[in-house]
């Protein structure tokens, strides 16, 4: 089974695409509109500079080779909601081509290509004998991200849409507004031929029409039948996908340059844009880099993506991996969420570790200072509170040896020794400390 | 003559030569330095705007464009709209759905196209100045049928905000006056960046400085298949010219005769994509069947509503734009373009300006342009398409008459953004030609 997507993401910029026009909901129909949205004679479009550039970001977060110099073009259909019966798009050279997205950080997933849209305006059906059209959302920007046809299960297919939009809402800071600014087109062959489901909405749905397609493709086949290539829609709440039409009614749309908007060298721009690194990126970084494993890595990156630059900055402050990852996953993580509420900086924190690092400090010591530091308490208090605490659970581990072993093979027998200790002193030290003595020893003895 | 008794004389005048396909309702001209009209493609507030096609009959703009806004500014009164071709779909005017401009000179004869109304103004109204758009001549072939000067500037040069595309890539706004004085008085109000339209934004500033044209380029491929009362005119001009200390070179120039397959493809591939809007809704005629399913409703509306020659032409332009076809045509037609370009920039190197007739035959007669087929009327532009093509300033000056005293033209070509020259020419040849204003008779 081979399944391709073709992404469509709502990019998070003020105005529209080719006009000023907000690009925020409005509650009556058509207010946010303007002579170049609604395609009126005599009017221009203007390029929104943003909407480029999230869109070489979004090329950048895939990999993309990036065009040094793009422009767009018109593709022609008649449709109510398309103002001009011209949608602006990118045809012949998109703004990024020839990328990889690595699906769980390991399988690649072929990117086709990225470029930029406007989104048409929006028809409403009103009974059964009209339709109204509104053109509040007509221009705003989207990006289109094509993959290859790598995805081989409907489950996967949703997996990867759920790994893509956390990086791109990551990588643009695309608010969080469910799901409802991604859109999807399937493309899905069991066979020879492929069948495209338009237009669905929402990771679930993603995954149910591609399931209900592979199903029917494999009934057709089986029947000795023929896909055809055509044009389907899901009906999501029957489930199901219907045919729209068969390729040889597929719109011709005469694809010419945009001669308005002129060209755009954006090499030198696309230069300039640096983007954030993306959680599942770092994780694949982290332990390709310091050799730590995946799961350490992870908690690290899930905790916090500072955590784990945290981290790094230990790493090359001390010189040691083992006791950056120790104290990383203990003491700091134990006291990281009380540390960043309070807008803590972490160079405080590495300095601690190079001192501990040099020798200057022992484990106590330094377990003490960075509590101190992080939570903003003074030396003496945390002194007083931890005292005893290293001692419990180092008399527990010498009562139970078999424990560093059960750790070894499973690390979640930790917390029978954090219970147990959080038992015995019923109260006095806070679970953090309990947690981060905890961690800090077991990771000093496995 | 009083700025109030040519306003007041308006409806007589265009009863006669349809020259405007709307006139201002409001006739005071206080407090207005000047009066000016504009092709009816130029999107006014105050005005209808209808590009000569019923389809847009009601449109009633919510912007000026950017050049008669700029007009106004300057103190300018809009005093109508220009008939035209449809769309700009025409060389003889005589595609309009509200009548057909006749030529000052003789009315049974045409203005020229696509600007035929701004020519027949500038032509019939004492001290007036039109905008004209020309996209494959529509400026410099009305100029010359009517006798007038036009300047049609480097594509960019004036923003096309405003402006009802004909060919996005081709459009260019520009002026027709029988004054020469007149183009270099307002090519600097009207041109200038307008963040509005982009392509006017890559433009170096626009300096007249009185630069002469010294060295001209006659290509001997554009003295071919032009009539003997025209190559007359254009040959005693060249004698003129050499009494004005202008050196005169007959050149080849093979690269011209590409110019015409490649524009009206480029044209009428763009024009299509330009005219696909059109389905009767939003704005102009509104009024049809809304019991039929969308595709139908917009198709028995085009069909209804778009004259002959712009169902023609989204005819030849979706087919060249058409997968399978587009590689063959349109993209070539662009390769083709940028051939152009660069023969001419050659030329440039050792000329200051190419010259050629403007048109190969005086104003034809209405009964004999009916006659004509399509790629016959298409096959007049072959002198005025190459700078339009190649985005080049251009400029029409009237250079002789025929035995009938029809006006003969002569047109010059310079490199981008070299308007300059063609002004200072302008008004030279002002002084040296004797001009024949055309008798009007009310």
């Amino acid at each position: 089974m081979k399944i391709g997507l073709e992404v469509h993401v709502q990019l998070p910029t003020l105005s529209k695409m080719f006009c000023s026009c907000p690009t925020t909901d409005a509650d009556t129909p058509n207010t946010h509109v303007c002579p170049t949205c609604l395609g009126m004679p005599g009017s221009r479009p203007v390029m929104n500079r943003k909407a480029m550039e999230y869109g070489i970001m979004l090329a950048k977060m895939l990999d993309c080779r990036i065009a040094d110099t793009v422009w767009f073009s018109r593709k022609t259909y008649f449709y109510p909601d398309m103002s001009k019966s011209v949608q602006i798009t990118q045809y012949d050279n998109p703004v990024g081509s020839g990328g990889v997205y690595r699906l769980n950080g390991n399988k690649p997933i072929g990117i086709t290509r990225i470029h930029l849209e406007e989104d048409p305006g929006k028809t409403k059906r009103v009974g059964d004998q009209s339709s109204l059209v509104d053109y509040n959302r007509s221009g705003i920007p989207l990006a289109e991200i094509v993959t290859e046809p790598d995805l081989s299960t409907p489950a996967e297919a949703r997996e990867f849409l759920k790994q893509l939009i956390a990086d791109i809402r990551h990588t643009i800071d695309l608010p969080d507004d469910g799901e409802r600014s991604i859109r999807c087109d399937c493309n899905i062959s069991v066979g020879k031929e492929r069948c495209e489901v338009k237009n669905v909405t929402g990771l679930r749905n993603v995954e149910r029409a591609l399931t209900f397609e592979a199903v029917r493709q494999t009934k057709v086949l089986k029947a000795g039948g023929k896909i055809e290539r055509e044009t389907r829609r899901f009906d999501e709440e029957r489930g199901v996908t219907v045919s729209v039409r068969k390729k040889e009614f597929e719109a011709d749309y005469g694809y010419i340059d945009e001669p308005d908007l002129g060209i755009f060298r954006i090499g030198e721009l696309a230069r300039s844009i640096s983007i954030k690194e993306s959680p599942l990126g770092m994780t694949v970084r982290l332990v390709r880099e310091y050799g730590i494993d995946e799961k350490t890595a992870k908690q690290m990156v899930s905790t916090s993506v500072d955590l784990a630059k945290t981290f790094e900055k230990i790493v090359s402050a001390t010189g040691s991996t083992q006791t950056a990852v120790s104290w990383t996953v203990g003491a700091i993580s134990a006291n990281w969420k009380t540390f960043e509420a309070a807008g803590g900086d972490t160079d405080g924190i590495i300095d601690i570790m190079k001192r501990f690092g040099g020798g200057g400090m022992t484990d106590v010591e330094a377990g003490i200072e960075l509590k101190a530091y992080m939570t903003g308490t003074d030396i003496q208090t945390v002194r007083d509170s931890d005292s005893g605490l290293d001692e419990i659970i180092d008399s527990y581990l010498d009562a139970h040896p078999e424990m560093i072993f059960e750790i070894r093979k499973n690390d979640k027998a930790v917390n029978r020794i954090i219970g147990h200790v959080m038992k015995e002193t019923g109260g006095r030290y806070p679970s953090s400390d309990i947690v981060s003595s905890t961690m800090k020893i077991v990771n000093s003895k496995i | 003559m009083n700025m109030d008794v040519t306003v007041a004389s308006l409806p007589r005048l265009n009863e006669k030569y349809s020259m405007f396909s709307r006139i201002s309702d409001d006739i005071g001209t206080a407090d207005f330095k000047f009066l000016f009209s504009a092709k009816d493609n130029l999107t006014s507030k105050d005005m209808e705007t209808r590009c000569g096609s019923r389809i847009l009959e009601g449109y009633r703009p919510a912007f000026d464009a950017t050049a008669i806004e700029k007009m106004r500014i300057s103190g300018g009164k809009l005093i109508g709209k220009n008939n035209m071709d449809e769309f700009g779909f025409g060389t003889f005017s005589t595609n309009s759905a509200f009548g057909i401009p006749r030529n000052p000179f003789d009315p049974e004869r045409s203005c020229g196209g696509s600007s035929g109304g701004s020519a027949c103004a500038a032509a019939v109204i004492e001290d007036h100045v039109s905008l004209g758009v020309s996209t494959g001549g529509s400026i410099c072939c009305p100029a010359s049928f009517c006798g007038v000067y036009g300047l049609a500037p480097t594509y960019g040069r004036v923003s096309r905000y405003g402006l009802i595309d004909y060919g996005n890539s081709l459009d260019k706004i520009g002026l027709i006056s029988s004054d020469p004085g007149r183009l270099s008085e307002f090519l600097p109000v009207i041109s200038g960046k307008d963040r509005k339209d982009p392509t006017s934004c890559a433009q170096p500033d626009l300096n007249l400085t009185g630069k002469k044209i010294k060295t001209v380029a006659v290509p001997r491929e554009a003295l071919e298949g032009v009539s003997g009362d025209v190559l007359s005119a254009f040959e005693s001009s060249l004698e003129t010219l050499r009494g004005m200390d202008i050196d005169v070179k007959m050149m080849d120039m093979p690269f011209l005769r590409y110019a015409m397959p490649a524009y009206y493809i480029l044209a009428t591939s763009e024009a299509s994509t330009n005219l696909a809007r059109y389905v009767g809704m939003r704005y102009g005629r509104q009024d049809g069947d809304l019991t039929l399913k969308f595709d139908d409703y917009f198709t028995s509306f085009r069909s209804e509503y778009f004259g002959d020659e712009a169902k023609r032409r989204i005819l030849l332009g979706t087919y060249t734009r058409m997968a399978g076809f587009r590689d063959r045509y349109y993209a070539k037609a662009l390769k083709v373009r940028l051939h152009i370009i660069s023969s001419y920039k050659k030329v440039f190197e050792d000329h200051d300006a190419v010259l050629t007739p403007t048109m190969p035959f005086v104003a034809p007669r209405f009964d004999d342009i009916s006659e004509m087929t399509p790629v016959e009327s298409y096959s007049a532009d072959y002198l005025t398409v190459p700078p339009n093509l190649a985005g080049m300033p251009h400029l029409s000056v009237p250079c002789g008459y025929d035995a009938e005293g029809m006006p003969v033209g002569m047109q010059f070509v310079t490199d981008h953004w070299d308007e300059d020259p063609l002004l200072t020419f302008a008004k030279d040849w002002g002084c040296a030609f004797e001009t024949r204003r055309a008798e009007v008779l009310l």
